[in-house]
Protein backbone atom coordinates (compact mmCIF):
# COMPACT_ATOMS: atom_id res chain seq x y z
CA UNK A 1 0.00 0.00 0.00
CA UNK A 2 2.57 2.61 -1.20
CA UNK A 3 4.55 2.75 2.07
CA UNK A 4 1.78 4.57 3.94
CA UNK A 5 2.06 4.89 7.72
CA UNK A 6 -1.02 3.79 9.65
CA UNK A 7 -1.71 5.82 12.79
CA UNK A 8 -3.51 3.57 15.24
CA UNK A 9 -4.43 3.41 18.91
CA UNK A 10 -2.86 0.82 21.20
CA UNK A 11 -6.23 -0.87 21.59
CA UNK A 12 -6.64 -1.21 17.83
CA UNK A 13 -3.08 -2.50 17.48
CA UNK A 14 -3.74 -5.22 20.06
CA UNK A 15 -6.95 -6.23 18.26
CA UNK A 16 -5.15 -6.40 14.92
CA UNK A 17 -2.26 -8.45 16.33
CA UNK A 18 -4.66 -10.91 17.90
CA UNK A 19 -6.73 -11.31 14.74
CA UNK A 20 -3.55 -11.64 12.68
CA UNK A 21 -2.25 -14.49 14.87
CA UNK A 22 -5.61 -16.25 14.78
CA UNK A 23 -5.83 -16.02 11.01
CA UNK A 24 -2.29 -17.31 10.56
CA UNK A 25 -3.21 -20.23 12.80
CA UNK A 26 -6.30 -20.98 10.72
CA UNK A 27 -4.26 -20.83 7.53
CA UNK A 28 -1.58 -23.18 8.95
CA UNK A 29 -4.19 -25.68 10.10
CA UNK A 30 -5.98 -25.54 6.77
CA UNK A 31 -2.72 -26.19 4.93
CA UNK A 32 -2.25 -29.31 7.10
CA UNK A 33 -5.80 -30.43 6.41
CA UNK A 34 -6.82 -29.96 10.04
CA UNK A 35 -10.06 -28.46 11.21
CA UNK A 36 -9.84 -24.71 11.68
CA UNK A 37 -10.15 -23.52 15.28
CA UNK A 38 -13.46 -22.07 16.28
CA UNK A 39 -12.56 -18.42 16.71
CA UNK A 40 -16.25 -17.79 17.25
CA UNK A 41 -15.73 -18.95 20.81
CA UNK A 42 -13.26 -16.16 21.52
CA UNK A 43 -14.99 -13.42 23.48
CA UNK A 44 -12.84 -10.57 22.24
CA UNK A 45 -13.11 -11.25 18.56
CA UNK A 46 -15.72 -10.02 16.21
CA UNK A 47 -17.87 -13.14 15.79
CA UNK A 48 -18.61 -12.33 12.17
CA UNK A 49 -14.98 -12.72 11.40
CA UNK A 50 -15.48 -16.44 11.62
CA UNK A 51 -17.01 -16.47 8.16
CA UNK A 52 -13.57 -15.67 6.74
CA UNK A 53 -12.11 -18.93 7.94
CA UNK A 54 -13.89 -20.94 5.26
CA UNK A 55 -12.79 -18.73 2.43
CA UNK A 56 -9.10 -18.98 1.55
CA UNK A 57 -9.10 -15.98 -0.79
CA UNK A 58 -10.52 -13.66 1.82
CA UNK A 59 -8.31 -15.21 4.47
CA UNK A 60 -5.07 -14.59 2.54
CA UNK A 61 -5.93 -11.04 1.54
CA UNK A 62 -6.87 -10.21 5.12
CA UNK A 63 -3.57 -11.69 6.41
CA UNK A 64 -1.61 -9.61 3.87
CA UNK A 65 -3.53 -6.51 4.90
CA UNK A 66 -2.76 -7.11 8.61
CA UNK A 67 0.90 -7.75 7.85
CA UNK A 68 1.18 -4.48 5.96
CA UNK A 69 -0.44 -2.52 8.79
CA UNK A 70 1.69 -4.16 11.47
CA UNK A 71 4.84 -3.36 9.50
CA UNK A 72 3.91 0.26 8.82
CA UNK A 73 2.13 1.58 11.88
CA UNK A 74 2.73 4.39 14.33
CA UNK A 75 0.98 4.44 17.72
CA UNK A 76 -1.27 7.35 18.62
CA UNK A 77 -0.10 8.55 22.04
CA UNK A 78 -1.42 11.08 24.53
CA UNK A 79 0.70 14.20 24.04
CA UNK A 80 2.68 15.89 26.83
CA UNK A 81 0.53 18.02 29.19
CA UNK A 82 1.64 21.31 27.67
CA UNK A 83 0.48 20.11 24.25
CA UNK A 84 -2.91 18.77 25.27
CA UNK A 85 -4.59 22.10 24.55
CA UNK A 86 -4.00 21.57 20.85
CA UNK A 87 -5.95 19.26 18.52
CA UNK A 88 -3.84 16.29 17.51
CA UNK A 89 -4.36 12.63 16.71
CA UNK A 90 -6.48 10.98 19.39
CA UNK A 91 -8.09 14.24 20.54
CA UNK A 92 -11.79 14.28 21.39
CA UNK A 93 -12.99 17.65 20.18
CA UNK A 94 -16.32 19.25 21.07
CA UNK A 95 -17.33 21.63 18.35
CA UNK A 96 -20.02 23.98 17.27
CA UNK A 97 -20.77 23.64 13.55
CA UNK A 98 -22.81 26.56 12.27
CA UNK A 99 -24.71 26.60 15.58
CA UNK A 100 -25.07 22.81 15.97
CA UNK A 101 -23.16 20.85 18.60
CA UNK A 102 -21.09 17.80 17.70
CA UNK A 103 -18.13 15.82 18.95
CA UNK A 104 -15.32 14.27 16.91
CA UNK A 105 -12.40 12.04 17.75
CA UNK A 106 -9.50 12.59 15.37
CA UNK A 107 -8.13 9.21 14.32
CA UNK A 108 -5.99 7.67 11.60
CA UNK A 109 -7.63 6.55 8.37
CA UNK A 110 -7.80 2.95 9.59
CA UNK A 111 -10.05 3.72 12.56
CA UNK A 112 -12.12 6.46 10.92
CA UNK A 113 -15.85 5.95 11.23
CA UNK A 114 -17.71 9.23 10.76
CA UNK A 115 -21.05 7.60 11.64
CA UNK A 116 -19.59 7.14 15.14
CA UNK A 117 -17.89 10.55 15.20
CA UNK A 118 -14.40 9.21 14.40
CA UNK A 119 -12.99 11.59 11.81
CA UNK A 120 -9.91 10.78 9.76
CA UNK A 121 -6.89 13.07 10.14
CA UNK A 122 -6.68 12.93 6.33
CA UNK A 123 -10.21 14.25 5.73
CA UNK A 124 -10.51 17.99 4.93
CA UNK A 125 -12.21 18.71 8.29
CA UNK A 126 -9.85 16.46 10.30
CA UNK A 127 -6.86 18.09 8.64
CA UNK A 128 -8.24 21.59 9.22
CA UNK A 129 -8.83 21.00 12.95
CA UNK A 130 -5.31 19.71 13.64
CA UNK A 131 -3.10 22.18 15.50
CA UNK A 132 -5.97 24.40 16.70
CA UNK A 133 -6.95 25.38 20.25
CA UNK A 134 -10.18 25.93 22.20
CA UNK A 135 -11.95 29.04 20.94
CA UNK A 136 -10.47 28.84 17.44
CA UNK A 137 -12.87 29.13 14.53
CA UNK A 138 -11.96 27.13 11.48
CA UNK A 139 -13.66 27.76 8.18
CA UNK A 140 -13.83 24.91 5.70
CA UNK A 141 -15.04 26.24 2.40
CA UNK A 142 -15.43 25.33 -1.28
CA UNK A 143 -18.07 25.76 -2.31
CA UNK A 144 -20.06 26.25 0.91
CA UNK A 145 -18.58 28.01 3.93
CA UNK A 146 -18.82 25.84 7.07
CA UNK A 147 -17.51 27.20 10.40
CA UNK A 148 -16.24 24.86 13.12
CA UNK A 149 -15.73 26.47 16.52
CA UNK A 150 -13.67 24.41 19.01
CA UNK A 151 -15.38 24.24 22.42
CA UNK A 152 -13.15 21.71 24.21
CA UNK A 153 -10.28 19.29 23.62
CA UNK A 154 -9.70 16.09 25.59
CA UNK A 155 -7.37 13.13 25.22
CA UNK A 156 -8.69 9.73 26.34
CA UNK A 157 -6.75 7.26 24.20
CA UNK A 158 -7.02 3.61 25.09
CA UNK B 1 -23.15 -28.60 -23.01
CA UNK B 2 -22.14 -25.33 -21.43
CA UNK B 3 -25.62 -24.84 -20.02
CA UNK B 4 -25.58 -28.31 -18.54
CA UNK B 5 -22.19 -27.70 -16.91
CA UNK B 6 -23.40 -24.49 -15.30
CA UNK B 7 -26.66 -25.95 -14.04
CA UNK B 8 -25.03 -29.15 -12.79
CA UNK B 9 -23.17 -27.18 -10.15
CA UNK B 10 -26.53 -26.47 -8.49
CA UNK B 11 -29.24 -29.05 -7.95
CA UNK B 12 -32.74 -28.36 -9.28
CA UNK B 13 -34.09 -27.31 -5.90
CA UNK B 14 -31.25 -24.85 -5.65
CA UNK B 15 -32.16 -23.39 -9.04
CA UNK B 16 -35.61 -22.62 -7.67
CA UNK B 17 -34.00 -20.75 -4.79
CA UNK B 18 -31.70 -18.89 -7.14
CA UNK B 19 -34.64 -17.79 -9.32
CA UNK B 20 -36.43 -16.63 -6.18
CA UNK B 21 -33.30 -14.68 -5.20
CA UNK B 22 -33.13 -13.03 -8.65
CA UNK B 23 -36.81 -12.08 -8.44
CA UNK B 24 -36.30 -10.59 -4.99
CA UNK B 25 -33.31 -8.45 -5.92
CA UNK B 26 -35.22 -7.36 -9.06
CA UNK B 27 -37.61 -5.52 -6.73
CA UNK B 28 -34.84 -2.98 -6.11
CA UNK B 29 -35.47 -1.67 -9.64
CA UNK B 30 -38.71 -0.24 -8.31
CA UNK B 31 -37.58 0.86 -4.83
CA UNK B 32 -36.92 4.62 -4.74
CA UNK B 33 -34.04 5.81 -2.58
CA UNK B 34 -35.45 7.27 0.60
CA UNK B 35 -33.02 10.17 0.72
CA UNK B 36 -34.62 11.60 -2.42
CA UNK B 37 -38.19 10.74 -1.41
CA UNK B 38 -37.92 12.80 1.80
CA UNK B 39 -36.59 15.68 -0.31
CA UNK B 40 -39.69 15.51 -2.53
CA UNK B 41 -37.86 14.55 -5.73
CA UNK B 42 -40.36 13.35 -8.34
CA UNK B 43 -39.54 9.95 -9.91
CA UNK B 44 -36.35 9.60 -7.88
CA UNK B 45 -33.47 7.27 -8.59
CA UNK B 46 -34.10 3.67 -7.51
CA UNK B 47 -31.77 1.54 -5.38
CA UNK B 48 -30.91 -0.54 -8.47
CA UNK B 49 -30.07 2.62 -10.44
CA UNK B 50 -27.72 3.74 -7.67
CA UNK B 51 -26.13 0.27 -7.70
CA UNK B 52 -25.59 0.41 -11.47
CA UNK B 53 -23.71 3.69 -11.41
CA UNK B 54 -21.74 3.07 -8.21
CA UNK B 55 -20.44 -0.23 -9.64
CA UNK B 56 -19.05 1.58 -12.68
CA UNK B 57 -17.79 4.54 -10.63
CA UNK B 58 -16.02 2.31 -8.10
CA UNK B 59 -14.35 0.34 -10.90
CA UNK B 60 -13.21 3.43 -12.82
CA UNK B 61 -12.05 5.34 -9.73
CA UNK B 62 -10.31 2.31 -8.19
CA UNK B 63 -8.09 2.11 -11.27
CA UNK B 64 -6.81 5.64 -10.46
CA UNK B 65 -5.41 4.47 -7.11
CA UNK B 66 -1.62 4.31 -6.68
CA UNK B 67 -1.78 0.83 -5.19
CA UNK B 68 -3.67 -2.03 -6.81
CA UNK B 69 -7.13 -2.92 -5.61
CA UNK B 70 -8.97 -6.13 -6.47
CA UNK B 71 -11.47 -4.89 -9.07
CA UNK B 72 -13.51 -8.08 -9.19
CA UNK B 73 -14.03 -7.83 -5.44
CA UNK B 74 -14.98 -4.14 -5.65
CA UNK B 75 -17.48 -4.66 -8.47
CA UNK B 76 -19.09 -7.65 -6.74
CA UNK B 77 -19.21 -5.63 -3.51
CA UNK B 78 -20.92 -2.80 -5.37
CA UNK B 79 -23.50 -5.16 -6.84
CA UNK B 80 -24.48 -6.68 -3.50
CA UNK B 81 -23.98 -3.77 -1.07
CA UNK B 82 -27.63 -2.69 -0.99
CA UNK B 83 -29.47 -5.95 -1.73
CA UNK B 84 -30.31 -6.29 1.98
CA UNK B 85 -32.74 -3.38 1.39
CA UNK B 86 -35.18 -5.77 -0.29
CA UNK B 87 -36.18 -6.60 3.30
CA UNK B 88 -34.59 -3.92 5.49
CA UNK B 89 -35.72 -0.97 3.38
CA UNK B 90 -33.62 2.12 2.76
CA UNK B 91 -32.72 4.41 5.67
CA UNK B 92 -31.33 7.92 6.00
CA UNK B 93 -29.52 9.65 8.90
CA UNK B 94 -32.60 11.89 9.30
CA UNK B 95 -35.15 9.12 9.92
CA UNK B 96 -35.20 9.23 13.73
CA UNK B 97 -35.77 13.01 13.85
CA UNK B 98 -37.75 13.70 10.68
CA UNK B 99 -40.78 15.94 11.36
CA UNK B 100 -44.09 15.13 9.67
CA UNK B 101 -44.73 18.80 9.03
CA UNK B 102 -43.44 19.60 5.52
CA UNK B 103 -42.02 23.05 6.33
CA UNK B 104 -40.17 21.76 9.41
CA UNK B 105 -38.90 18.80 7.41
CA UNK B 106 -37.57 21.06 4.65
CA UNK B 107 -35.86 23.20 7.29
CA UNK B 108 -34.20 20.15 8.89
CA UNK B 109 -33.01 18.88 5.51
CA UNK B 110 -31.00 22.07 4.99
CA UNK B 111 -28.60 20.92 7.73
CA UNK B 112 -26.54 17.81 8.38
CA UNK B 113 -28.09 16.00 11.40
CA UNK B 114 -25.90 16.01 14.53
CA UNK B 115 -26.21 13.44 17.32
CA UNK B 116 -24.54 12.74 20.65
CA UNK B 117 -21.88 10.04 20.89
CA UNK B 118 -24.41 7.66 22.46
CA UNK B 119 -27.08 8.38 19.82
CA UNK B 120 -24.56 7.80 17.03
CA UNK B 121 -23.75 4.37 18.48
CA UNK B 122 -27.41 3.39 18.86
CA UNK B 123 -28.35 4.53 15.35
CA UNK B 124 -25.38 2.76 13.75
CA UNK B 125 -26.08 -0.49 15.61
CA UNK B 126 -29.78 -0.37 14.77
CA UNK B 127 -29.09 0.16 11.06
CA UNK B 128 -26.44 -2.56 10.98
CA UNK B 129 -28.70 -5.12 12.65
CA UNK B 130 -31.68 -4.33 10.45
CA UNK B 131 -29.62 -4.64 7.27
CA UNK B 132 -27.77 -7.78 8.35
CA UNK B 133 -31.06 -9.45 9.24
CA UNK B 134 -32.43 -8.39 5.84
CA UNK B 135 -29.44 -9.84 4.02
CA UNK B 136 -29.56 -13.13 5.95
CA UNK B 137 -33.24 -13.51 5.08
CA UNK B 138 -32.58 -12.74 1.42
CA UNK B 139 -29.70 -15.20 0.93
CA UNK B 140 -30.64 -17.94 3.40
CA UNK B 141 -31.51 -20.57 0.76
CA UNK B 142 -28.65 -19.89 -1.64
CA UNK B 143 -25.87 -22.48 -2.09
CA UNK B 144 -23.49 -22.22 0.91
CA UNK B 145 -20.46 -20.95 -1.02
CA UNK B 146 -22.41 -18.22 -2.77
CA UNK B 147 -24.15 -17.28 0.43
CA UNK B 148 -20.85 -17.00 2.22
CA UNK B 149 -19.23 -14.95 -0.52
CA UNK B 150 -22.12 -12.46 -0.46
CA UNK B 151 -22.03 -12.23 3.33
CA UNK B 152 -18.23 -11.77 3.37
CA UNK B 153 -18.40 -9.04 0.75
CA UNK B 154 -21.17 -7.25 2.62
CA UNK B 155 -19.33 -7.44 5.97
CA UNK B 156 -16.16 -6.20 4.28
CA UNK B 157 -18.09 -3.20 2.88
CA UNK B 158 -20.06 -2.53 6.03
CA UNK B 159 -17.03 -2.60 8.33
CA UNK B 160 -14.39 -1.47 5.84
CA UNK B 161 -12.27 -4.54 6.62
CA UNK B 162 -10.03 -4.62 3.55
CA UNK B 163 -8.64 -1.82 1.33
CA UNK B 164 -11.40 -2.71 -1.16
CA UNK B 165 -14.10 -2.54 1.53
CA UNK B 166 -12.79 0.80 2.75
CA UNK B 167 -12.54 2.24 -0.74
CA UNK B 168 -15.97 1.08 -1.80
CA UNK B 169 -17.58 2.39 1.38
CA UNK B 170 -16.43 5.85 0.36
CA UNK B 171 -17.21 5.36 -3.34
CA UNK B 172 -20.79 4.51 -2.36
CA UNK B 173 -21.18 7.90 -0.64
CA UNK B 174 -19.54 9.63 -3.59
CA UNK B 175 -22.19 8.29 -5.98
CA UNK B 176 -24.89 9.65 -3.68
CA UNK B 177 -22.98 12.94 -3.54
CA UNK B 178 -22.83 13.12 -7.35
CA UNK B 179 -26.57 12.37 -7.57
CA UNK B 180 -27.27 15.12 -5.01
CA UNK B 181 -25.19 17.55 -7.06
CA UNK B 182 -27.21 16.62 -10.17
CA UNK B 183 -30.51 17.11 -8.33
CA UNK B 184 -29.23 20.48 -7.08
CA UNK B 185 -28.38 21.49 -10.67
CA UNK B 186 -31.76 20.33 -12.03
CA UNK B 187 -34.16 21.19 -9.19
CA UNK B 188 -34.75 24.60 -7.68
CA UNK B 189 -34.18 24.71 -3.90
CA UNK B 190 -32.61 21.27 -3.59
CA UNK B 191 -30.77 21.38 -0.21
CA UNK B 192 -27.23 20.38 -1.23
CA UNK B 193 -25.34 21.90 1.73
CA UNK B 194 -25.52 18.78 3.98
CA UNK B 195 -23.91 16.73 1.21
CA UNK B 196 -20.96 19.14 1.07
CA UNK B 197 -20.61 19.10 4.87
CA UNK B 198 -20.63 15.32 4.83
CA UNK B 199 -18.11 15.20 1.97
CA UNK B 200 -15.66 17.36 3.94
CA UNK B 201 -15.96 15.33 7.14
CA UNK B 202 -16.23 11.85 5.72
CA UNK B 203 -13.78 11.33 2.89
CA UNK B 204 -10.04 10.84 3.21
CA UNK B 205 -9.17 8.90 0.09
CA UNK B 206 -6.94 11.06 -2.17
CA UNK B 207 -8.57 9.84 -5.41
CA UNK B 208 -12.07 10.50 -4.13
CA UNK B 209 -11.10 13.88 -2.64
CA UNK B 210 -9.77 14.87 -6.05
CA UNK B 211 -13.02 13.69 -7.61
CA UNK B 212 -14.97 15.92 -5.19
CA UNK B 213 -12.84 18.91 -6.25
CA UNK B 214 -13.69 18.15 -9.87
CA UNK B 215 -17.40 18.04 -9.04
CA UNK B 216 -17.02 21.44 -7.37
CA UNK B 217 -15.40 22.88 -10.51
CA UNK B 218 -17.81 21.21 -12.91
CA UNK B 219 -21.08 22.02 -11.15
CA UNK B 220 -20.32 25.52 -9.90
CA UNK B 221 -19.08 27.24 -13.03
CA UNK B 222 -22.16 29.45 -13.26
CA UNK B 223 -24.00 28.98 -10.00
CA UNK B 224 -22.81 28.49 -6.40
CA UNK B 225 -24.84 26.71 -3.71
CA UNK B 226 -26.18 28.90 -0.90
CA UNK B 227 -24.60 28.88 2.56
Amino acid sequence: MDGKTFYITKKKLQELKKEYEELLDIERKKALGQEAPKILESEDLNPEFVSFQEDIGFLRSRIDEFKNILEHHDLIRIPAKDKQGVVGLGAKVKIDVDGQKDEFVIVGTLEANPALGKISNESPVGKALLGHKVGDEIVVSSPIKITYKIKSIKYEIS
Amino acid sequence: MIKRAVFCSFCLNTMDEIIKFFSNIGKLKGFPRRGWVIRDIKNPESIAEHTFRVAIMAWVLAVQKKYKLNLEKIIKMALIHDICEVYSGDTTPYDSILPKNKKKRQELLKTWPRFSEEEKKILAERKYKKEKDGLEKLIKDLPPKLKQEIMNLWLDYEKGLSPEGKFFRHADRIETFLQASEYWRDHKNFPVKPFWIQARELHDDPVLLEFIEQIDKEFHKNKKPKN
